[in-house]
């Protein structure tokens, strides 16, 4: 296994008398993508903050290629590109002058370097006008473009799909997928919905106040149990039931013009097959890709915010 | 180092890309200007008096006129004495008296030095705070650069503003003056009221004595407004307290006087002109070398307070 590109040792933050982040152990690995997922309040954003030296450690330590937030800043956060929660720029400068700006506080960052970022977010022809006339989506863009300038190891971004529309998280999601895996960077995303960053990430790690309740690979969550909850909408619905119910292991529940069951992926052609054999009309056949999300709620169970 | 002047060109163009900056100048023009056309068309006549060959006889038959309307007219009275104290002082030490020009004009505009401090203030009370205000501040503090020397390069920033705005006084105001007045050439002398008493001195060198003293009280409310921008994270607040304490110093220290104490009062010192001219300083054991040490330790701490709240403090959300 390579080394680790960030690494969280018994990290803690304590505000006032409150303990806000518990102690978290993890590390992110290069070329891995991986999801920080908790309801609101979790204390997602206080970790990234925390990870890039915004503020303080109470207790334990973030090593980023091996050197420690607290001890080496410089050395530890020129591997990083960062969006914190909203990515604020200067509203009286244009996206292009703002990125001039971060531009200047690194070394060997071109013109060309900052021409390319843009294009990779679409953000070309909205790049001379001012920041402040961008829409939430197009600061969001220009928050990440912000973040890649220098070519970061790793890359971390709080909230990224925070108002981009479908089409915008379908990009961002391909082009994290890309970094990751051409790249080789790591890619830790945040998140309090599991259905936006479930399809873009390799691991995801839950945090509910404070604490890390469950890291899971996403692949193996998906095959684990295997079975997906499959409904079909048929006609007439009695002669369907009958004939699954005698040839299908499975129990079969009704609801409203809809035949259930847990079936695995490969049956689904073939019960399907049968059924229109037995000339019963299939009007629709919906599949239920919930076993994340189930687990998600099961662990972090009631949203309450402390 | 390369990487620190292009911190400060970062400030310059955030700076610089905002109207309010542009108004400053555009101000401090207005003001070149008015005051120029103010004493080009309701000056002194006698200011602007050409002297022949015979100033000597010019100057007596001057001050005999100007008694002699004292007599008739008693609010005549100040004005005149003055006149004829400053023909007095010409005729005793035989020195030629020059038509007032724009070196003159330069060298009275250096109470306008309070309104660069006034400029310089608002920069410096909202360098820091707003990038807490825009939000910003989290992403100038993720790069490899220490917060110190982000610090440290808006400090410099504000000085640079700061010099800027003066030299585009003294350019403006120079402008004004040679236009309006002409110019007696390149480093006239000039006489001057120090009440009490005349002295002759030649202009460029009252001039940088001048303006360098507006200088002291410049830095140090700037100083202090960049302290309470970086502690409070608010530039309403910084601009507000230097402002006023700015307004108010004099008061408070002439309110203050009769306590020892009050000699270590920041704004009893920021006055070095004070010291000038051989005059008793306000309060008993002040001395300039006093008011300097006094000044360089108020400087250290508001740094002080400013580096230790920048670079200690967290940055989380509000
Ligand atoms: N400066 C602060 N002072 C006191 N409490 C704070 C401070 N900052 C954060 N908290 C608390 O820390 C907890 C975690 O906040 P955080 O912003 O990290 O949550 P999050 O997981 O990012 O949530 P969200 O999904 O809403 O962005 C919250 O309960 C919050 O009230
Ligand atoms: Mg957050």
């Amino acid at each position: 296994m390579s080394k680790p590109a960030m690494q969280l040792v018994n990290l803690k933050k304590t505000i006032g008398n409150k303990p806000i982040i518990k102690g978290l152990d993890f590390e992110i690995r290069a070329g891995e993508v991986f999801g920080f997922l908790g309801p609101n309040g979790a204390g997602k954003t206080t970790t990234i903050r925390m990870m890039v030296g915004l503020i303080d450690i109470t207790e334990g330590d973030v090593l980023i290629e091996g050197k420690s937030i607290k001890t080496d800043f410089k050395g530890a956060i020129q591997h990083v590109g960062a969006i914190v929660e909203n990515p604020e720029m200067y509203p009286f400068l244009s996206g292009w002058k703002n990125l001039k700006q971060y531009a200047r506080m690194v070394e060997g960052v071109t013109d060309e370097r900052i021409k390319e970022v843009v294009s990779l977010v679409g953000l070309e022809k909205a790049i001379h006008e001012k920041a402040g006339r961008y829409s939430l989506g197009m600061r969001q863009r220009l928050g990440i473009a912000q973040a890649l300038l220098h070519g970061p190891s790793i890359l971390i971004l709080d909230e990224p799909t925070n108002g981009l529309d479908p089409s915008g998280i379908r990009e961002i999601r391909k082009y994290i997928r890309n970094l990751a895996e051409k790249e080789n960077v790591a890619v830790i995303v945040s998140s309090h919905l599991l259905t936006e960053i479930e399809l873009m990430c390799d691991r995801i790690g839950v945090i509910k106040n404070g604490e890390l309740i469950a890291i899971e690979e996403v692949k193996t969550a998906e095959n684990k149990e295997g079975l997906k909850e499959v409904y079909i909408e048929v006609e007439p619905m009695e002669t369907a039931k009958a004939y699954l119910d005698t040839h299908l292991d499975n129990e079969i529940g009704v609801g409203g013009k809809e035949l259930s069951m847990s079936v695995k992926r490969e049956e689904i052609p073939h019960i399907l097959k049968s059924l229109m054999e037995q000339g019963i009309s299939i009007y629709g056949v919906r599949v239920l890709q919930a076993t994340l999300e189930d687990k998600f709620f099961d662990l972090i169970g009631e949203n309450t915010i402390e | 180092m390369s990487n620190f002047m292009n911190l400060i060109w970062n400030e310059q163009i955030k700076l610089y890309a905002k109207k309010g900056t542009w108004v400053m100048f555009a101000v401090l023009l207005a003001l070149a200007l008015g005051g120029g056309l103010i004493t080009k068309f309701f000056g002194t006549e006698s200011d602007f008096k050409e002297y022949g060959d015979d100033w000597q006889t010019e100057l007596q038959a001057e001050n005999e006129e100007l008694t002699a309307e004292m007599e008739n007219d008693e609010f005549a009275g100040f004005v005149n004495e003055m006149v004829i104290a400053e023909n007095n002082y010409h005729l005793e030490n035989n020195i030629k008296p020059l038509p007032y020009d724009g070196w003159e004009y330069v060298l009275e505009n250096s109470f306008l030095t309070s309104v660069i401090s006034l400029f310089t203030i608002i920069v410096a009370a909202g360098i820091i705070s707003n990038e807490f205000k825009w939000d910003t501040i989290k992403l100038l503090l993720i790069r490899p650069i220490s917060r110190s020397k982000i610090l440290l390069s808006k400090y410099v920033s504000v000085l640079i503003f700061a010099f800027t705005l003066l030299v585009f006084l003294l350019a403006s105001s120079w402008i004004v003056g040679a236009i309006l007045f002409g110019l007696n050439g390149l480093n006239p002398m000039v006489v001057q009221d120090m009440m009490p008493g005349y002295v002759q001195n030649d202009v460029l060198g009252e001039i940088v004595k001048s303006y360098g003293f507006g200088l002291v009280t410049l830095v140090m409310m700037a100083t202090f407004a960049f302290m309470i921008s970086a502690i409070f994270r608010s530039s309403g607040m910084a601009i507000g307290l230097a402002i006023f304490l700015m307004m108010a110093g004099n008061a408070i220290v002439a309110f203050l006087s009769q306590y020892e104490w009050s000699k270590y009062i920041l704004f009893a010192n920021t006055n070095l002109k004070q010291y000038m001219n051989g005059m008793e300083p306000p309060i008993p054991g002040m001395s300039l070398t006093f008011s300097i040490i006094v000044l360089a330790v108020y400087f250290v701490i508001f740094m002080a307070a400013a580096w230790a709240a920048f670079t200690k403090r967290d940055v989380a959300g509000n």
